[in-house]
C-alpha cells in the first residue's frame, strides 16, 4: 500500500494544491509516464509533472547528437520534438493517472499565433495549468527569441491569457540582461506564476575531431553548474514577484533537499527537477524525505513557510549599501 | 471515474546497486566487467543495455550492451573499451565496487521463426550484444547447429580467447575463432584491416559477403543478419542486406541521458511507411530494422 506523503510538504501553486513542492520538469519526464518504466518510480512523489513542450504541429526536433556532457552540467538540444497539440489531448492525455500528480503543459511556438491556438486547446482539456515557454534555445524561431525580449514576452503572455482560464506559468530565460524586469512584464501581462531558469545556451567541442559535438552546434546548460546563476536569478524575479503574490518554480541544478531548500529560502514556492533524475531517477523521493527532516529538525511546520526567508542581515554585504 | 489501466511498461526497469564481481583487464583498453545485479540479470535479454553510474563523480550515467547473463547465479558480463572520462573512471573499479545500474533496457533483437538462417555481424564493442543473441539462438534452437555464422571485426586485439576452429564457415578460408562461440557450436571467424594472424584481413563485411555468396537464393530468402558495431560498419552491413535482399536488424547506439525514454535525447533518424521520425535508442530500440535507420 501505498504510503501518503507528508502533509507538511503541501503546496498552493498558483491555486493549484500539491502534495510536493517538487516539480519534475518539462523536457526530462517525456510526456509523464516515462519514468514509471522504473520499478519504485512513483509519479505520487512528484508535486506536479510538467510534460514535454508542445507545438501546434509535429515537429521532428534536431538532429544528433542531441546531448553532451560537462564539467557538473549537459548540454542538450533536443529541439522540441513533439508530436503536436492535437495528439497530445487526443491519444496522451486520456492515458495519464490524473489521480497520481498534478499535470502541467508545456507550449512552445514560432509565432505568437501558434501560442495562441496551443493554450486554445490546452483550456479545454485535462491539464491543471499550462506553462508558457518562452526561453526554449533551441529552436530558431519563437522560444528564447521571444524571452530574451520583456516587450515580446508580455505580447506572448498576453495573448495567451487572452485564450485560458487556467493558471498560467511563464518559463524565463537567463540568457537576458534583465530578468527581473521581463518577470515584471510577464506578470503585468497576466501570469499566475514564474519558472525560474529555463537552461543556459551553451556549446561543446570534440577537440579530436575538431567538430561540435551538438548537432545543431549549440544548446542549454541544465545541471549544478548552473545552481549558483539560477539562485541569483530567482532571488532577482522573487523581489519582484513577491509584491504580486506570483509564485515560482525554482529550477536549475537542484539535486538534493538542501538544494532545494536554498531556492525555497530565496524565494521559490517550488522546486522543479530535471538533470538530476537522469543520475538518480528516485530524486523526488530524496528530496522529500529530505525536506521533511529539514522541517524536523528546524522546526518548520510547513514547506510553504520557507518561501522568501532567506535571512539577509547576517550575510556578508555586497555591493549594496542596504540600511 | 473508471479505474485507469496504466502502460504495460511499468516497472520494467530495475534499479539496484550492482556490485563488481570481477573486472578483467585486456589489451588497447579493453575490459570485461562482471556484475552482480540479479533483478537485471533476471530480466535481461539478447539486445538489452543497463545504464550504469560509472563513478559517482559523474553526472550522466553511461549505456552498455549486455554480453551475457546469468540469472540463476545473479550476474551480468559487460564488454568495454576506454574511450572517454566515463569508461576510464568505470576501468578504475576494483572487485567489490558499488555501481547502480538501470537495467535490462530496451527492445531486444527479434528471431524469426521463418529466417532460421542467422547471421551475426559485431564490431569493436558491437560484439557482446552478438554473443548474447548466439547464447539465446544455441538455447532456443539447440539442434540448428549449422544455421547461424558470426563474424568479428576488430581493429585492436580481441578480447577473448582465439583458437582455430574446428567449424567450417562455407567461403571462407580464415580459420581463427571465438572461443565463447566455439563452445556453443557456432562457427566465428574474424576480420581486422591489421595482420594478425587466422583473420581475415579486410572488413568485417567483406568477411561476411563471403559467406553470402555461398547460400542459394533459397537460402537467402531465409536468412537474416543481426548486427552491432560503430556506424561506418552498420552502414556498410546495411548496404550488404540490401544487396542481397535479406532482412538485417542493427543496435543502435546514441549519447544518452535517462534511459527511460524520458529526455529524447539519444534519438536517431528513422524513415518509416509513415515517413521521418525522431526514434529514441534507449526505448524505441536499441535494435531496429536497418532498412529504415538513416546511417
Amino acid at each position: 500500500m501505498q504510503r501518503g506523503l507528508d502533509s507538511r510538504l503541501k503546496v498552493s501553486f498558483c491555486g493549484i494544491e500539491l502534495n510536493s513542492p517538487v516539480i519534475l520538469l518539462s523536457g526530462c519526464v517525456g510526456f509523464g509516464e516515462e519514468y514509471t518504466r522504473i520499478k519504485g518510480f512513483s509519479n505520487r512523489d512528484a508535486g506536479a509533472i510538467c510534460l514535454k513542450g508542445t507545438t501546434g504541429t509535429a515537429r521532428l526536433g534536431n538532429p544528433s547528437h542531441r546531448l553532451a556532457e560537462a564539467s557538473s552540467g549537459i548540454i542538450n538540444a533536443i529541439g522540441l520534438q513533439n508530436p503536436g497539440v492535437e495528439a497530445v489531448i487526443d491519444d496522451i492525455l486520456p492515458t495519464l493517472d490524473f489521480t497520481e500528480t498534478r499535470f502541467f503543459a508545456n507550449v512552445s511556438g514560432s509565432t505568437v499565433e501558434e501560442y495562441i491556438d496551443v493554450v486554445r486547446r490546452f483550456d479545454d482539456s485535462s491539464v491543471h495549468a499550462i506553462e508558457i515557454n518562452i526561453s526554449c534555445p533551441n529552436v530558431k524561431e519563437g522560444g528564447a527569441a521571444f524571452g530574451n525580449d520583456p516587450d515580446m514576452s508580455a505580447r506572448v503572455v498576453g495573448a495567451c491569457r487572452a485564450v485560458t482560464g487556467k493558471p498560467i506559468i511563464t518559463k524565463l530565460s537567463p540568457n537576458q540582461t534583465d530578468i527581473a524586469e521581463s518577470a515584471r512584464r510577464c506578470i503585468e501581462a497576466g501570469t499566475n506564476g514564474l519558472a525560474v531558469i529555463n537552461t543556459l545556451m551553451g556549446m561543446a567541442v570534440d577537440a579530436r575531431s575538431q567538430v561540435p559535438i551538438i548537432g545543431s552546434v549549440q544548446g542549454g546548460l541544465s545541471g549544478p553548474a548552473i545552481k549558483p546563476i539560477a539562485l541569483l536569478k530567482v532571488y532577482e524575479v522573487y523581489q519582484v514577484a513577491k509584491e504580486h503574490n506570483i509564485p515560482i518554480i525554482g529550477q536549475g541544478g537542484i539535486a538534493s533537499a538542501s538544494d532545494a531548500v536554498e531556492f525555497l529560502l530565496v524565494g521559490a514556492a517550488t522546486v522543479g527537477v530535471g538533470t538530476a533524475l537522469f543520475y538518480d531517477p528516485m530524486i523526488c523521493k530524496q528530496i522529500n524525505s529530505g525536506l521533511v527532516e529539514y522541517m524536523d529538525s528546524m522546526g518548520i511546520e510547513s514547506i510553504a513557510a520557507l518561501t522568501g526567508t532567506l535571512k539577509l542581515s547576517g550575510s556578508v554585504s555586497g555591493c549594496d549599501d542596504r540600511p | 471515474m473508471a479505474h485507469l489501466k496504466h502502460p504495460d511498461s511499468r516497472s520494467t526497469i530495475h534499479m539496484e546497486d550492482s556490485i563488481v564481481i570481477s573486472h578483467h583487464h585486456y589489451d588497447d583498453r579493453q575490459h570485461v566487467l562482471r556484475l552482480h545485479c540479479p533483478q537485471c540479470a533476471s530480466h535481461a535479454v539478447h539486445g538489452q543495455f543497463v545504464h550504469l553510474q560509472c563513478d559517482r563523480s559523474l553526472l550522466l550515467r553511461r549505456p552498455f550492451s549486455i554480453m551475457r547473463a546469468r540469472p540463476d547465479e545473479g550476474w551480468i558480463d559487460l564488454l568495454y573499451k576506454e574511450v572517454g572520462q566515463g569508461t576510464m573512471l568505470l576501468a578504475k573499479q576494483a572487485e567489490g565496487s558499488v555501481l547502480n545500474l538501470l537495467g535490462s533496457i530496451g527492445n531486444p533483437f527479434i528471431l524469426h521463426e521463418d529466417k532460421p538462417i542467422r547471421i551475426l555481424i559485431g564490431g569493436g564493442v558491437g560484439i557482446p550484444p552478438m554473443i548474447f543473441v548466439a547464447e539465446t539462438i544455441r538455447q532456443q534452437y539447440p539442434s540448428d547447429t549449422d544455421m547461424t555464422y558470426a563474424f568479428m571485426g576488430s581493429e585492436i586485439s580481441f578480447p577473448f580467447t582465439v583458437l582455430n576452429s574446428e567449424l567450417p564457415v562455407p567461403g571462407v578460408t580464415a580459420h581463427h575463432a571465438i572461443e565463447d562461440m566455439e563452445n556453443i557450436s557456432i562457427p566465428s571467424r574474424l576480420a581486422s584491416l591489421r595482420y594478425l594472424t587466422g583473420c581475415y584481413r579486410g572488413h568485417v563485411t567483406e568477411l561476411a559477403e563471403k559467406f553470402l555468396q555461398t547460400l542459394s537464393p533459397e537460402r537467402l530468402q531465409i536468412a537474416e543478419i543481426f548486427s552491432c558495431g560503430p556506424r561506418p560498419m552498420l552502414y556498410a552491413t546495411k548496404r550488404l542486406a540490401m544487396k542481397y535482399n535479406i532482412d538485417c536488424q542493427i543496435s543502435m547506439e546514441e549519447y544518452m541521458a535517462c534511459a527511460t525514454g524520458g529526455c529524447a535525447g539519444c534519438n536517431v533518424k528513422i524513415t518509416g511507411p509513415d515517413g521521418p521520425a525522431m526514434k529514441r535508442v534507449c526505448v524505441d530500440g536499441p535494435v531496429f530494422d536497418a532498412s529504415l535507420v538513416e546511417l
